[in-house]
């Protein structure tokens, strides 16, 4: 009786050893980010975004978006917040941050990684009020603090745009 | 281009904001989730309120002086309620989520801050 088990090919091997090393990544920079001196209870740099762009760049649009799903999932898990409103809201801003950014890197052609992750945050953003308003404080009063966040998020999204695209040129330098 | 309007927009609904919240004279409003818990004038110097807000963890309590609004201490477990500090312009908000506790400041403290409405 000779069953051999199907083995998968280098390529397919290739793509999910570097799909987790993204994700390590991504959880990493999760993690880090929750242990950093809080700048407001609404802002994080988005630094864990940076692998989500490294994801889509390298890997495409299905790779970045399971990948931005799955690090709030691990990186709550760590941190002791999975299933609170904290995971709630950061998993409606991941999400709603992929699909912008995916939605962005097919529809418009010749955008930058920079565009692209300008796009997330600002949904990233826009996407935790939306959600906290309609689940947890049904109060019009929250979108007060809005603008200001995005301003920071415009200015976050830039420098982790600039971060990712600088990775990925370094990437395609050294292979 | 893209970060020109970005930054054209927000600054746009920033100021659109700034004038609707900003008119009248200046009120501190507690919420709990929809309802709205208590609204009061900033007092004056000297006079600190207190007030208990009953969320769904528990009470978080708020202190309002001439000087601004802020939680003293809340049920949740991130504090960042408490870190957030104290506030004092309209426009500006500060949020318990896990407790569902909004502080909401509306109007100006330059138009008129003090006037006796007080609803409890």
């Amino acid at each position: 009786m000779n069953r051999s088990i199907p083995r998968p090919s280098l390529p397919a091997l290739e793509h999910k050893a570097k799909w987790l090393s993204l994700l390590l990544l991504a959880v990493s920079l999760h993690v880090f980010e929750a242990a950093l001196p809080s700048l407001g209870p609404w802002f994080k740099p988005g630094l864990a975004n940076i692998a989500t762009l490294l994801a889509l760049a390298i890997l495409g649009p299905s790779a970045a978006a399971m990948l931005a799903i799955w690090r709030v999932i691990v990186g709550s898990f760590l941190i002791g917040t999975l299933f609170t409103p904290t995971f709630i809201i950061s998993l409606a801003g991941g999400v709603a941050a992929a699909i912008a950014m995916l939605t962005a890197w097919r529809l418009l052609p010749g955008i930058t990684l920079i565009g692209v992750s300008l796009i997330g945050a600002l949904a990233h953003m826009t996407v935790q009020f939306v959600t906290v308003e309609s689940l947890f404080i049904h109060q019009q009063a929250l979108y007060y603090l809005l603008p200001p966040l995005l301003l920071l998020s415009v200015f976050t999204g830039w420098i982790n745009g600039g971060l990712a695209a600088y990775i990925v040129s370094q990437l395609k330098e050294s292979d | 281009m893209l970060l020109l309007i970005s930054l054209a927009g927000i600054l746009y609904a920033w100021q659109w904001i700034h004038t609707e919240a900003g008119t009248g004279p200046a009120m501190v409003e507690i919420y709990h989730d929809e309802v709205l818990l208590a609204q009061y004038p900033f007092p004056e110097p000297g006079k600190i309120i207190h007030f208990e807000a009953e969320g769904e963890l528990g009470i978080s309590e708020i202190i309002i002086d001439s000087e601004g609004v802020h939680f003293s201490s809340s049920p949740c477990r991130t504090q960042y309620c408490i870190s957030n500090g104290r506030h004092s312009e309209g426009g500006e908000i500060i949020a318990c989520v896990p407790n569902r506790i909004l502080i909401a400041i509306k109007g100006s403290r330059i138009n008129g801050s003090h006037y006796d409405a007080m609803v409890e």
